[in-house]
């Protein structure tokens, strides 16, 4: 795998965690980041929803949440889905703090805001290495069936980057054959470290 | 230069090198490269400089990744010991003619660093000496020839990975020629300090490095880049291009404000359609131009202000107003200055337009006519509250457009202003908008004196309160009452309700006067601007959403009114304090009377009282204020505008309560002036959120108890959506849901139960589905389920089975969550969950399938799920709830095409599980152990995964199974089997095919399956009636299920005449397949004679009830034709029968005689006689045919005349030439002694001789009887002799004659004797 890829949502929980571990099944070398300020997850209700801070480690949100109200968070899913996220890893992370994490070559988001925050954020950093970075945006509602539908899509994806020399060159044909196949819109920008 | 390298590391490092160069394995070679680099970096200056040649060498390796890599170590030596370059810099350039894109990619990664190195240590030491060395000096004139050449390669025609970062580069090398206006001017004092170089540092004392001509380069260079994006040069390029081409110039204008004039224009001209050809990613560029519209805008140096305007035009037709109008906020907070307010004005003049034709085709009517009712309507107290109430679901989305209207004021297009301002009102975003305008006028002092008047004067009165209020809330405590308010207080009265009635142009002159007054708004003004803006909006609209309780929306009233009072005394002052003035107010007032009254009357405690009051009254006042306002108003110029106006208003008569209570409200503070202001601090009371949450609570509780008796003021769509809305948008956790939901389900048909329900629903629906974060989806959802559930449930426990209400209801939610499939699945099912045990009627589940139906017809996409259920409940144990859904799934669901497949393989699957159960069953039966049975069942279920062929069946199949085996103790009822075969039975009455499939499972299925199947047959074959389908199926019957053929052939045949086409059906049957002649016994009737007289040996030989069973068919034969055989014919064709010609025994045919005579009704003394008469005829004569004449005197003793006289024929056919039946006429002139007399004296004497040797006992009878004298003189002399009565007699020679006559069939006869002897013991 040549590239380092990404995954971008604004919890770091539902769709680029999905998208994390599957790449990561498949060999990837991945990460995965929030873009929110906090951490939130459904409560009981929407004005109570559970805010933790990015670092606050999965197994933690877990503990806390099956403490609260087993039953709840079992049907909305999300002890499931903390589980899923335990086992990729320690704990969400943000994506404006992951300068030491080193450069990507590849960044998906999953949501045009996601995708606005990360690229403001790129263009806010020194931009002195000159490493080109491609930003993806692939629209995946924030649920989880559609975040298994786009974790697969993001997979195929990659698996197309990966084949190719260098996407700076090919990048418009991958991704026009990308929408043409699943009549999904794309959205990309070119960024640098 | 060269110092003593450490041999140990040169050793080291020179075999590090030779094993990269000899590696041939990709993966460990990068590994050595890298640590190849690791420790080449430790090295000094004069190691590297040895070894440099080496890494030079590793670039020529094949692989590209280790070129690269060797790149990437060479740019870093570089970097660090910058004395390298001129050897360096050379490399690079070779390098960037990599044919490996990436390799080449990196040669410019490293040369920017490189470039920016050698840049910042040449000016440093240019700025400390007038002399640089010579090696910086070769070094940096390196660097300007790498420079050039990647120039080439970023202008160049054509794309690339390598030109995206050599654009890059360019844009490096752009800002670091240019000044940075934000960061420091002076170099640092002392060198390494981390700080970022600015060329500024320079101030032109420089020894070659010449700040102006370095910044014509890149002057020069921007002008190549922006060319490149210029028409038609940009349709050659790629997205990818020209998206970093757009983030380049953007961030160079963001960065070096100085270009923004150069590189706005250039962007703003692209429109991204037009110039990528393919269509492909147009929304890619698309995004990237915004997003660099979008941080240009967020610019706050002077010299982007001019181009604010265009870009908020162009984000406006990206769409991205929304987010233009926050980036405006921003920069309104930032820059208050004169300038930007000049600008400001201008970008609405050229935004104007646009709006308006976005606009034209929907709103415009609406808004021009609800202007001309402000324009009248403005100088009344009671339209205030009445417009606020119209606008609290307020219409956000609309804020970017109102930005526009608002701010178009201010070209002094009066009619047109307030045609755009109705609108506004409670709306917070136009309010923070102005807000920020006023505080950018003000700051202007006197220049823009004229712009504020105008401002002022077009803002209706509503907004300006809006805007006063949001200033007052931050409005320091001491300063607001100190002069502002103080002053205001004289004027007050007189502001009451005139101000905005009119905007005489003479207004706009006295204007200029303002400046002295206008300070302390000054003030307030810009002490708000330093308050964030969420805040303000927050607070707002908090306040918005709590209006709906009475408490806080007296004093939000109450503020507003005063607000906009107080903002207008000055003007006041100048303009309208004339007497004349104050009385035209007073007659407006006295002008509607409705409103006034119904407004004093209903005191605040009265509020929901008044609220239909008020909306009616509004009607008719409404109407009066459309022509009294008609003549007085001098704008009302034209008179359609108040017909206009008297139409809008009507509708708005429909507002809902809570206008009441506002309106209501505010009136009563109007009235009482002076004591409103002491009020202005009181509203700032900080509730703890429980208190909130208790005022939100109580509210809306009010509310709904006002909705009971709202029923009769009419316009409940209006009113049950703003219920719902509310019930949702207030927080969650005060389980107002549950308020709601109470409300609907106490009275669910007089409370419009369902609109609401359902208004709620969609509501909750839309916030789940809506594309919003992941915790509200989840919320919204499960918040939906429960409502849902919650009203389902009750609608199932509370009302009759016969209401519609439930059913309607799941029709026409949004979506079912499981929960309520479960729910009604209990209600199809009873006792299907431990948790439905209360007993349900019949009739629930009738609703429960009727819901089912009716969910199956209307929602395509859980049809399935919908199917299953009602098919659940079609093999349910209750045979009631199994009937109904039965005919629910067999008359309404198998008829449509598109799941009749499904159903059909269900039952098919219920049929075939029955039986298999079955078997399993049975060799349980014979005694295996439980472990077993596990295995079977176990076994079993593929099998069944194979047949099954949807889903559906498949699944509730494999449950029903499990039940059952789970279940088995015993062996299957035949309850039981009915159970899983009634709905298959069901199906055949629509499709006869299915029928076959009985046949085929009948013969292997266990005796109590069967049953059942023989129960249910009569009544499906009556259903089914003759079809083809049948026809096929009877004419092929699998084997083994003959019963099952018998007994569909007895029902098709009862009480009807069987078709021909059956009849050559089952005749063909029994020629070709079938040899039971039984099949035939239905349809026997209807054969025609001469053919059942061929059959007639099969029927004997059938079992004797069967065959009696068929004499009777035949005998009484079909209604229409009657009797296919007479009785006698039947008797003949019996005796007709040879036992061994046709292979029956003589035993059959016996019993079938046998069978005859016991129905004496039908085979009478006539019939009988009759029969003999035709039989003595026959030649040879039936071998039975004694035996029946033994019968018939046996059965009928009047027929002995009859018989006397049979037999007197038979010796004259000399009957003892017959063995068998010689005994037998013997027998039966003994038992018709003493009348066979005569008959045996007719005898010839050898035979008589025989008779009297053979039965012995006849012989003294006999002999008296011819002793009688008249009898002895007529009988020959020979046969007197054989009686002993002759003298000359010679018996025993004439016995031996006879003996050796009839010697040889001695035995035979004996035989016979004593069978039939034996055989008419039997019989009679």
């Amino acid at each position: 795998m040549k590239f380092r890829y990404a995954m971008v949502c604004s919890s770091n929980q539902n769709r680029s965690m999905e998208a994390h571990c599957l790449l990561k099944k498949q060999g990837f070398h991945v990460s995965s980041y929030g873009t929110g300020t906090h951490v939130k997850l459904p409560g009981p209700s929407l004005r109570e929803p559970n805010v933790y801070d990015f670092g606050t480690p999965y197994k933690l949100m877990f503990d806390d949440l099956r403490r609260k109200d087993p039953d709840l968070y079992k049907r909305n899913g999300i002890l499931p889905m903390l589980k899923r996220n335990l086992s990729v890893k320690l704990a969400p992370q943000r994506w404006q703090d992951n300068a030491a994490d080193g450069y990507f070559d590849i960044v998906f988001t999953f949501e045009e805001k996601v995708f606005d925050m990360v690229l403001e954020d790129l263009h806010n950093r020194d931009q002195v290495l000159l490493k080109s970075v491609l930003v993806i945006n692939l629209e995946v509602k924030d649920n989880h069936e559609e975040a298994a539908v786009g974790a697969r899509l993001a997979f195929d994806l990659c698996e197309q980057i990966e084949a190719v020399e260098s996407w700076e060159d090919s990048i418009d044909d991958i991704l026009t054959s990308f929408e043409n196949k699943h009549r999904r819109k794309l959205m990309y920008s070119i960024s640098f470290y | 230069m060269v110092g003593i390298m450490n041999p140990v590391s040169r050793e080291k490092l020179a075999s590090l090198s030779n094993s990269v160069k000899f590696a041939t394995d990709l993966g460990p070679k990068l590994e050595l490269c890298r640590q190849l680099k690791r420790d080449l970096l430790e090295e000094d200056a004069a190691a590297l400089s040895e070894f440099l040649s080496h890494i030079f060498d590793l670039y020529s390796d094949p692989s590209g990744p280790v070129r690269k890599l060797a790149t990437e170590i060479i740019g870093e030596i570089g970097v660090k010991h910058l004395e390298f370059v001129p050897e360096i810099a050379p490399f690079l350039i070779t390098v960037l003619e990599d044919a490996t894109p990436a390799v080449a990619r990196q040669s410019i990664s490293c040369s920017i660093d490189l470039f920016r190195h050698t840049l910042e240590k040449t000016a440093i030491q240019g700025l400390h000496s007038s002399e640089l060395d010579s090696d910086l000096e070769s070094s940096w004139s390196w660097m300007l020839k790498l420079k050039e050449k990647i120039y080439s390669i970023a202008f160049q025609p054509g794309s690339g990975g390598v030109k995206l970062v050599a654009l890059k580069f360019v844009e490096a090398v752009i800002l670091l020629y240019t000044p940075n206006p934000n960061g420091s001017s002076e170099p640092p004092p002392n060198e390494g300090t981390p700080i970022e170089f600015n060329i500024s540092w320079l101030h032109g004392r420089h020894p070659f490095l010449n700040v102006g001509d370095l910044s014509i380069e890149a002057s020069q260079r921007l002008v190549l880049l922006l060319d490149q994006l210029r028409f038609p040069t940009v349709k050659s390029l790629t997205t990818s291009v020209i998206v970093v081409l757009i983030n380049s110039l953007s961030a160079i204008a963001k960065k070096r404000p100085a270009y923004y004039g150069r590189i706005l224009p250039v962007l703003l001209s692209l429109d991204p359609p037009s110039f990528v050809i393919k269509e492909v990613h147009v929304y890619g560029a698309n995004n990237a131009l915004k997003n660099a519209l979008l941080s240009c805008l967020q610019c706050s140096h002077p010299s982007a202000a001019p181009w604010r305007d265009r870009l908020l035009g162009a984000l406006k037709d990206m769409e991205a107003g929304g987010l233009a109008e926050v980036a405006l906020n921003q920069v309104h907070k930032v820059n208050g200055s004169v300038e930007d307010e000049k600008d400001h004005s201008s970008v609405i003049k050229e935004e104007k337009p646009m709006t308006k034709a976005c606009d034209a085709a929907g709103s415009n009517v609406g808004r021009k006519r609800s202007g001309t009712e402000d324009s009248s309507g403005l100088a009344e107290t009671g339209d205030v509250s009445g417009k606020r109430v119209r606008s609290t679901p307020s219409v956000s989305e609309e804020s970017t457009k109102e930005l526009n209207r608002n701010t178009s004021m201010s070209q002094g297009d009066i009619s047109s202003a307030q045609s755009t301002t109705r609108k506004v009102d409670v709306d917070t975003g136009p309010v923070q908008q102005l807000v920020a305008m006023f505080g950018a006028l003000v700051a202007q002092g006197e220049k823009a004196v004229g712009s504020l008047g105008i401002l002022i004067s077009s803002i209706s009165a509503d907004l300006l309160a809006e805007v006063v209020m949001a200033n007052m809330r931050n409005l320091p405590p001491t300063h607001s009452h100190t002069d502002a308010d103080d002053e205001l207080l004289e004027d007050m009265c007189i502001v009451g309700s005139n101000t905005q009635a009119k905007y005489p142009p003479s207004f706009l002159v006295d204007v200029v006067s303002l400046s002295s007054t206008f300070p302390p708004i000054a003030a307030l003004l810009n002490s708000q601007q330093s308050v964030p803006n969420e805040i303000v909006k927050t607070e707002v609209g908090e306040e918005v959403d709590v209006m709906a309780g009475p408490n806080s929306t007296v004093a939000y009233a109450g503020m507003a009114h005063e607000a906009e009072n107080a903002l207008l005394p000055g003007m006041e002052k100048i303009d309208v304090p004339t007497p004349s003035d104050i009385q035209d107010v007073g007659n407006l007032e006295s002008g509607i009377p409705g409103l006034d009254s119904s407004f004093h009357y209903d005191g605040l405690s009265d509020a929901q009282a008044a609220s239909s009051l008020v909306s009616t009254d509004l009607e008719d006042t409404s109407q009066e204020q459309g022509t009294s306002f008609g003549g007085k108003s001098p704008l009302h110029v034209l008179p359609s505008i108040s017909i206009e106006r008297s139409e809008e208003l009507s509708p708005k008569a429909a507002v809902n309560d809570s206008s009441g209570v506002v309106s209501s409200t505010a009136t009563s503070v109007v009235s009482s002036h002076p004591f409103v202001l002491p009020k202005m601090s009181a509203p700032v009371v900080n509730l703890s959120d429980d208190q909130k949450d208790d005022v939100q609570k109580l509210a809306y509780i009010r509310i709904i108890e006002a909705y009971k008796q709202i029923a009769v003021a009419g316009g409940s769509q209006v009113r049950s959506s703003l219920l719902a809305y509310l019930g949702v948008e207030l927080p969650s956790e005060l389980d107002l849901h549950k308020l709601l939901r109470d409300h609907i389900l106490s009275d669910y048909i007089n409370h419009e139960g369902h609109e609401l329900t359902l208004r709620v629903l969609y509501r909750l629906f839309g916030e789940a589905e809506e594309e919003s974060d992941f915790f509200s989806c989840t919320t919204a959802a499960s918040a939906y389920e429960t409502f849902l559930l919650a009203v389902a449930e009750t609608l199932r426990d509370t009302f009759p089975p016969s209401d519609k209400s439930l059913s309607k209801l799941l029709g026409e939610a949004p979506c079912l969550p499981k929960s309520v499939l479960n729910l009604l699945e209990c209600l199809c099912s009873p006792g299907i969950s431990e948790k439905a045990e209360e007993s349900q009627s019949g009739d629930r589940v009738t609703q429960g399938l009727s819901t089912v139906w009716s969910l199956i017809l209307l929602r395509p996409p859980i049809r399935d799920v919908c199917l299953k259920i009602a098919l659940q409940s079609a093999v349910h144990h209750l045979e009631e709830v199994r009937m109904k859904a039965i005919r629910l799934v067999a008359n309404k669901l198998y008829p449509l095409p598109s799941i009749s497949q499904q159903i059909e393989d269900f039952a098919r699957e219920m049929l075939l599980s029955a039986v298999n159960i079955d078997a399993a069953e049975i060799t349980d039966a014979e005694g295996l152990i439980i472990e077993s049975h596990k295995q079977d069942s176990e076994l079993e279920k593929p099998s069944h995964e194979h047949q099954s062929v949807s889903s559906t069946g498949k699944d509730i199949s494999a449950i029903f199974h499990q039940s059952e085996t789970s279940q088995s103790g015993s062996s299957p009822s035949v309850p039981e089997a009915q159970r899983c075969m009634s709905l298959y039975f069901a199906l055949c009455t629509k499709k006869h095919s299915l029928f076959g499939q009985i046949f085929i499972v009948y013969s292997s299925a266990s005796k109590a399956v069967k049953q059942a199947i023989h129960r249910h047959i009569p009544i499906l074959v009556r259903t089914m009636g003759l079809s083809s389908d049948l026809l096929e199926i009877i004419s092929d019957p699998p084997t083994g299920s003959e019963n099952l053929l018998m007994q569909v052939l007895q029902t098709l045949t009862e009480g009807t005449v069987p078709s021909a086409e059956l009849i050559f059906t089952i005749k063909k049957l029994f020629d070709s397949k079938l040899k039971d002649v039984e099949i035939l016994v239905p349809v026997l009737p209807f054969l025609p004679g001469d053919e059942v007289l061929l059959l007639f040996p099969y029927l004997v030989n059938l079992p004797l009830d069967k065959f009696q069973a068929a004499l009777t068919r035949l005998l009484q034969g079909s209604s229409q034709s009657g009797p296919v055989l007479s009785p006698a014919e039947v008797l003949i064709a019996i005796h007709g029968i040879d036992p061994e010609r046709d292979g029956i025994p003589l035993k059959k045919v016996t019993d079938a005689c046998n069978a005859c005579f016991e129905q004496r009704h039908i085979f009478t003394q006539q019939i009988l006689a009759k029969v003999l008469n035709q039989l003595v005829e026959q030649i040879p004569l039936p071998l039975l045919f004694m035996r029946t004449v033994l019968q018939a005197i046996g059965a009928f003793p009047g027929l002995v005349g009859f018989i006397m006289e049979i037999l007197s024929r038979l010796v004259s056919k000399q009957i003892w030439k017959y063995p068998k039946l010689w005994v037998g006429f013997l027998k039966c002139a003994f038992l018709t002694k003493p009348q066979s007399f005569s008959v045996l004296l007719q005898l010839p004497p050898p035979q008589l001789e025989n008779a009297l040797n053979r039965t012995a006992a006849l012989k003294a009878p006999l002999v008296a009887h011819a002793s009688q004298e008249n009898i002895r003189t007529s009988l020959p002399r020979s046969v007197l002799a054989v009686l002993g009565l002759s003298p000359e007699s010679q018996p025993s020679s004439q016995v031996q004659t006879s003996q050796a006559h009839t010697g040889d069939t001695n035995n035979s006869e004996k035989d016979a004797v004593a069978e039939i002897s034996k055989e008419s013991s039997g019989a009679s």
